[in-house]
């Protein structure tokens, strides 16, 4: 590693990772809708009784996604419509940016199912 | 005197609309305050809308009485792809479903031109929904989980023909209100309600709902949120968790022959007559029988029936509907086509076909018994 991007990587990641969790935050648990590997992009539907959302998340490269327990990690292309996830996300320019993924079980199976 | 008085009032079998028996004083004062609450009738300037289907929880749930059934009739869509793997359902939540609203404000309306929620083109099914009594539903949200998947025979392992599936929420957890069973518990149905029924936002759902899946334009919502505190909140679920239900009227001769017809057809493979609570810190729901008729399962009824998608509900796949309180509606089945009970069991198709023949086969007079002791009810 060259000096200059070890000192990006040693400076600029916990400034960026301070500004991640300072910025407006919020988390959502839902089933996945749709997932766009291309595009980098999650969309999670969730809600209260009848009162049902969608959540729209861009995926920043390279973020894994986790399991429950923390077996295997996994990444956004193993992710399935109907697997049921937990999202951490911020508000960006952009949109709802994930911090961090983990998935939890199958809507078709409950909770604690084995995904 | 004093004594007599309590005595009758104690002996008074419950009326619609009363609260269950043994209540703390403190119970039963959150219960006559979350009166109120659902009896409130919302205006725009204090949060109704910008789209809603009515103003006040006891505009729908209105006959008898509060907490009772009602006429009116919404919409909910949603679009069924089966070819799809993973997940065959689209709530279409995010352009505004499964609930679209059949009225905006003054405001809404000036802003664009719009009289209720349009349905988007990618829906498959407008389902009709009818207002059903919530009566005695503190019980059902009582009832365990482990109770209702005892029911559960997805792969009909006795061959008797019924499968009874759990729906789940999108969090995975087992669903069992609302038509189809999608909603895990009775805080989250009423919080869901205030703003999907109402547009009122509230601590527990902090955003207005969208116009089909477009933003609100400026200046239509002019509450500030939450336009209902978490005190309201919880009045207003504390009135509907202890309303007891419709007590069973005494059963006449005819009545009783009708409960035998009731069980020799084989209404109570889905039409469980009784579940048993669990814990709860409310004594007065704690582990209790409650006469629901209904194993809160999804179970297929047949082509004719069939509307909408729902969480893992296929479009004719319905949760059994509680029959405790029946006598109190006036229109049957969850979009209310049948107007009267013999209607509602000859509609019954898919797993309760073979009970609707069998009550057709059945003579004329145990007919009529049978539907007697559904009036009982």
């Amino acid at each position: 590693m060259r000096p200059l991007a070890f000192l990006i990587c040693f400076v600029a990641a916990p400034v960026l990772s301070t500004a991640a969790q300072q910025a407006p935050h919020d988390s959502i648990h839902g089933a996945v809708r749709v997932v766009d590997v291309k595009a980098r992009t999650l969309e999670v539907t969730a809600g209260v009784g009848m009162a049902l959302r969608v959540v729209r998340l861009q995926v920043p490269a390279g973020m894994p996604v986790a399991t429950r327990g923390g077996g295997a990690t996994l990444t956004l292309g193993d992710l399935r419509p109907g697997d049921v996830v937990r999202v951490s996300f911020g508000v960006r320019r952009v949109g709802y940016v994930a911090y961090t993924i983990e998935r939890v079980g199958r809507m078709d199976a409950g909770p604690e199912s084995t995904p | 005197m004093v004594l007599a008085v309590a005595l009758v009032a104690a002996c008074r079998r419950p009326q619609p609309g009363d609260p269950l028996r043994g209540l703390s004083a403190a119970e039963r004062a959150r219960f006559d305050s979350g009166r109120v609450v659902f009896d409130s009738v919302f205006t725009p300037a204090i949060g109704l809308g910008p789209l809603f289907n009515a103003s006040a929880c006891a505009e729908c749930h209105e006959d008898p009485v509060s907490g009772g059934t009602g006429d009116e009739v919404e919409r909910h869509a949603a679009a069924f792809h089966p070819e799809r793997a993973g997940r065959a359902c689209d709530e279409l939540a995010a352009q505004g479903g499964p609930v679209f609203q059949d009225s905006v404000t003054p405001a809404l309306h000036a802003a664009l031109g719009i009289d209720n929620e349009a349905v988007p083109p990618e829906a498959t099914a407008i389902a009709a929904r009818t207002t059903p009594d919530i009566l005695g539903f503190g019980l059902l949200d009582a009832v365990s989980d482990s109770a209702i998947l005892a029911y559960a025979d997805p792969d009909d392992r006795n061959g008797d023909g019924i499968s009874g599936r759990p729906n789940r929420f999108f969090d995975g957890r087992l669903g069992r209100f609302g038509r189809k069973a999608l909603v895990p518990a009775l805080r989250e149905f009423n919080d869901g309600a205030f703003q999907a029924e109402q547009g009122v936002t509230s601590p527990s759902v902090p955003d207005e709902g969208t116009v089909s899946g477009g933003p609100l334009p400026a200046g239509t919502d002019p509450a500030a949120d939450p336009e209902l505190s978490s005190r309201g909140l919880e009045l207003a679920d504390a009135f509907v968790r202890l309303l007891a239900p419709p007590a069973p009227q005494r059963l006449t001769r005819e009545a009783r022959q009708g409960r035998e017809a009731f069980a020799r057809v084989g209404c109570p493979s889905c039409h469980v007559p009784a579940l048993r609570t669990g814990d709860n810190p409310v004594a007065a729901l704690r582990r209790r029988a409650v006469a629901a008729y209904t194993d809160l399962l999804l179970h297929d009824m047949g082509p004719a029936l069939a509307d909408i998608c729902l969480g893992r509900a296929t479009p004719g796949k319905f949760r059994t509907e509680p029959l405790m309180g029946v006598r109190l509606m006036t229109r049957f089945l969850h979009d209310g086509r049948a107007t009267t009970l013999e209607q509602a069991i000859d509609l019954h198709g898919g797993e309760g076909a073979r009970a609707a023949d069998l009550f057709r086969a059945l003579p004329a007079p145990d007919r009529a018994a049978l539907v007697a002791f559904l009036k009982t009810l």
